[in-house]
This record gives structure tokens, sequence and C-alpha cells, in this order.
């Protein structure tokens, strides 16, 4: 419950600043219109990048992955020696 | 494989970037400008402005929707 109330009062204070911003007209009205669906969009596209930078620099390990494959050769020998029924490929 | 990955990667952060610094000039940057500048055949009207994340917006929580339900009416039948 606690998270969920932490970002009910952050979504709270950002209406209030905004109202705020409406009422004491700083900026111009129609500017000032626009700003909470500039922000929701510029969210999203921040997840998206984040998400295409994750991928591009996702790390392969190849030698970690050679000997995962040459682990997974012996036990399978080994078990098959025992005589458990190895059956997957 | 992993160069399928970067370029997808890449292609995802180059859209997204391309997407913020358009709509960041359409809403901000253009209505100070004068209204006769050329710059304006660039962009469209300043509606669509909020029109096309509104109904992107409404077109991706019904495509959730429809998939929550979709897995939902699968599972009960698989359990029955």
């Amino acid at each position: 419950m606690k998270h969920v109330l932490k970002i009910f009062s952050l979504l709270l204070v950002i209406s209030a600043l905004w109202i705020g911003l409406l009422q004491a007209s700083i900026l111009p009205q129609s500017h000032t219109w626009l700003l909470p669906i500039y922000f929701i969009v510029s969210l999203g596209c921040y997840g998206l990048l984040m998400v295409g930078v994750g991928l591009m620099r996702f790390p392969t390990c190849p030698q970690e992955a050679l000997l995962l494959q040459q682990d997974i050769a012996e036990a399978k020998g080994f078990l098959k020696q025992s005589g458990v029924d190895v059956g997957c490929k | 494989m992993e160069l399928a990955d970067r370029a997808v990667g890449f292609l995802l952060s180059l859209i997204s970037l391309s997407i913020f610094t358009y709509y960041t000039f359409w809403v901000i940057i253009l209505p100070f400008v004068e209204s006769d500048n050329f710059i304006h055949n660039y962009f469209l009207p300043q509606e669509y402005a909020i029109l096309i994340p509104v109904c992107a917006g409404v077109v991706l929580l019904c495509f959730l929707c429809m998939f929550i339900g979709f897995v939902m009416l699968k599972f009960k039948k698989k359990k029955a």
C-alpha cells in the first residue's frame, strides 16, 4: 500500500503545480494546457529509448556459452552412463 | 545474433529520439515562431498534436484489454 500512496501523492503534487501554473499565468495559457500530454509522450519516449539502449548494450558472453555447452555434453554423457534416460534432444 | 539485437536496439532508440524532437518542436517551439515562416509547412496543424497521442493511447488501451481478455479465455478453456 505504501508504494501506491507515494505514487498518488506525487501525482497530486504534479497536478497541483499544473493548476497553479494555469492560474498564475506565468507561461501563455495555450502552452500550459498542452504540458501534461507533452510530459506523457516524453515519458513514453524515454522508456523506449532505455529499451533500445539496453538492447544495444546487452552482453552475450561467448566464452561462457561455450563452457556451458561443454558442461551440458559432459553431464549428458555421465548420466547416460549411469543409466538415467536423458530424453531431451 | 547479437548484430540483429544491436540493429533493433539502434532502430528503437532512433525512432524514440526522432519522435521526441519532432514533438518538442511541435508543442513548445512552434507557437513562438511567426505564422508565415516556412517551417510551418513541415508540421501538421496544432490540433493533431493532441489528437495523435490521445488516439494512440486509446488504441494501446484497447489492445491491452483485448489481449488480457483473450489470454483469460484461453486459460479458462484449457482448465475446463
